[in-house]
């Protein structure tokens, strides 16, 4: 149980997705000021990157290792990304309108979101269980999520700040992002 | 042969990557630890963009429009699963520094953004003009990140194994932060901001 | 009739063929590099076998263990560790001169914190490996004889853990076998 929570909370926090290993950074970067979008937006990547790992990881293990074509992993993991994600977005769209026009454009860009396939990758590598797989994929949305509600809370205060022409959007984020970064760097320490 | 030109040139300044169309972050800050890395992980890029847009461009007026994005996916795949097998065969160290960030090169931005609005809509010499531009905006662009991380992270540069300078004050004590991810949010956010002072790119 | 039904049909068809051709095309490079990368990992085996052992002429492999040898005369025993580090898995190659001593330990792939964990890659920290009992294989805080790297306890700890812990494992299955 504790190798769970350590894994957990390795994805989340110390090597976070976006800011320790730069998975999903497009959304990050994007993120509203709207908390209830940077949620929305959050839930449905931790969903995706959920999924997506338990059905990789059923592909991986009852597939392509006993058939001994781990090779054609990549272009695997990118189909059943791509299916899963216009699943959901089907999903939504019959059964939450609202939420599906509030993510828009955002939904089928899932499918490229480093952060998705980035987790099937890691979890091969790591040769993870399906247990462990789970944990690794919660816990990277979790933090995930985390990040981008942090962001947009901070991309509030960024719009009425006086911040210099050159610096103003992509590069005042990044100097958010590096300090951040250096903020969840510091919990190192707690496993 | 000057149209092609004009591609190639497009894609290094006006449509750099990485500074201008702010696509491809990810695998790109993510293995600018080293110029040695950035070097590899460009060397992949080109391949797989010049491979998919090439056969995306020579496949364009046969595509079906409802499988088209699905079709695109599965050859950047493709190319981006042979690369990573070559690499894994003949430079398997590059190919342990680049990790997963190698197949990562699928979901790329660039990869597929090219295809979509380009590849697929123009003539092949075209496509592969700009395939060579937009590879070789993007290394210069990964090229600059890494060289500072790499200098001021280690307080010296290597390549591939051979030790090329190592700085006299910072080579016993590097500023370490720059080699860190923080680090490289930090000289992103700086060379932007730079490169929009210098009116290279438009702010905001 | 039989053209509409192939305009609908035809988009499917398409991408099967695409899938065909780029199975196919990825099969036959899996063909073409497989053996070579079983190559480079039996090279790069025997290249950190030969650095650890310098007099090593040949080795054999048996349950997890290389037996090195020296002109016939046995010098030594090497085999795999895996510690869990601050940032995933450390490989490591583990020599022992006989089944007290370490010989000495060679970081294979670690993906520590750079400038910090990463240290653990270097020779500084890998050679006060080399002569100790394996009893003694500790952090110098839990009384062992080995120094951890500032600022990487937690990288330099999971090593020790790791070649402690294996060493110990792989004597015992060594003696096992006499």
């Amino acid at each position: 149980m504790s190798e769970l929570i350590a894994i957990f909370l390795s994805m989340a926090i110390i090597n976070n997705f976006i800011l320790a290993r730069f998975l999903g950074l497009c959304p990050f970067f994007g993120v509203s000021k709207k908390l209830g979008n940077a949620i929305s937006m959050g839930s449905a990547v931790t969903l995706v990157m959920l999924i997506a790992s338990v059905a990789t990881w059923i592909i991986n293990n009852y597939i392509l290792i006993p058939f001994g074509v781990e090779y054609m992993n990549i272009i695997m993991y990118i189909l059943v990304i791509a299916s899963l994600v216009q699943m959901i977005e089907l999903f939504i769209k019959r059964t939450n309108l609202t939420l599906y026009n509030a993510l828009g454009i955002f939904l089928p860009l899932i499918t490229t979101n480093c952060a998705v396939l980035g987790i099937t990758l890691i979890n091969a590598k790591e040769s993870y269980s399906l247990i462990e797989s789970i944990a690794a994929s919660l816990g990277g949305g979790v933090g995930f999520l985390l990040v981008l509600i942090i962001m947009s809370g901070i991309r509030e205060k960024l719009e009425i700040a006086d911040t210099p022409r050159a610096m103003r959007g992509l590069p005042v984020a990044m100097l958010v992002g590096m300090l951040l970064g250096l903020t969840f760097f510091g919990f190192g320490g707690m496993i | 042969m000057g149209k092609f030109w004009k591609e190639f040139a497009k894609g290094i300044i006006i449509s750099n990557p990485l500074f201008v169309l702010a696509l491809g972050f990810c695998p790109a800050l993510a293995v600018s630890t080293s110029v040695d890395n950035a070097i590899g992980m460009s060397v992949g890029v080109l391949f797989v963009l010049l491979g998919s847009n090439l056969i995306v461009s020579a496949i364009r007026k046969a595509v079906p429009n409802i499988v088209r994005i699905p079709v695109f996916i599965v050859i950047i795949a493709t190319f981006v699963t042979v690369v990573n097998l070559v690499f894994h065969a003949y430079v398997p160290s590059l190919y342990e520094s680049l990790g997963i960030y190698l197949p990562l090169i699928v979901v790329n931005c660039i990869i597929l953004g090219r295809a979509e609005a380009f590849a697929s809509k123009n003539p092949v010499t075209s496509s592969i003009a700009d395939a060579l531009g937009v590879s070789i905006g993007f290394f210069l662009a990964l090229l600059i990140i890494s060289f500072l991380r790499e200098v001021l992270g280690t307080g010296g540069l290597s390549l591939f194994g051979n030790d090329l300078f190592t700085l006299p004050v910072l080579g016993e004590n590097p500023m370490t932060l720059f080699i860190l991810p923080p680090g490289a949010f930090l000289i992103m956010a700086l060379l932007l901001a730079l490169f929009r002072r210098m009116g290279v790119m438009k702010c905001e | 009739m039989k053209v509409k039904t192939l305009m609908g049909v035809f988009p499917i068809i398409f991408i099967t063929v695409v899938v065909f051709v780029s199975v196919g095309l990825v099969t036959w490079t899996d063909s073409i590099t497989t053996d070579k990368i079983e190559q480079q990992k039996e090279q790069q085996i025997q290249s950190m076998l030969k650095e650890m052992f310098p007099s090593m002429s040949e080795y054999t492999f048996e349950d997890d263990i290389y037996t090195i040898y020296s002109n016939g005369a046995g010098v030594g025993y090497a085999f795999l560790a895996v510690g869990k580090g601050y940032g995933g898995d450390i490989d490591i190659l583990i020599g022992l001169e006989d089944e007290t001593t370490i010989k000495g330990i060679t970081i294979i792939s670690q993906s520590e914190t750079p400038g910090l964990g990463s240290r653990i890659a270097e020779s500084s920290f890998a050679s006060t490996f080399a002569g100790v009992n394996i009893d003694d294989v500790a952090l110098k805080k839990d009384g062992g004889q080995i120094d951890a790297i500032t600022g990487a306890t937690i990288s330099s700890g999971a090593v020790v853990e790791a070649v402690r812990t294996t060493a110990m494992e792989k004597v015992k299955s060594l003696k096992e076998r006499k």
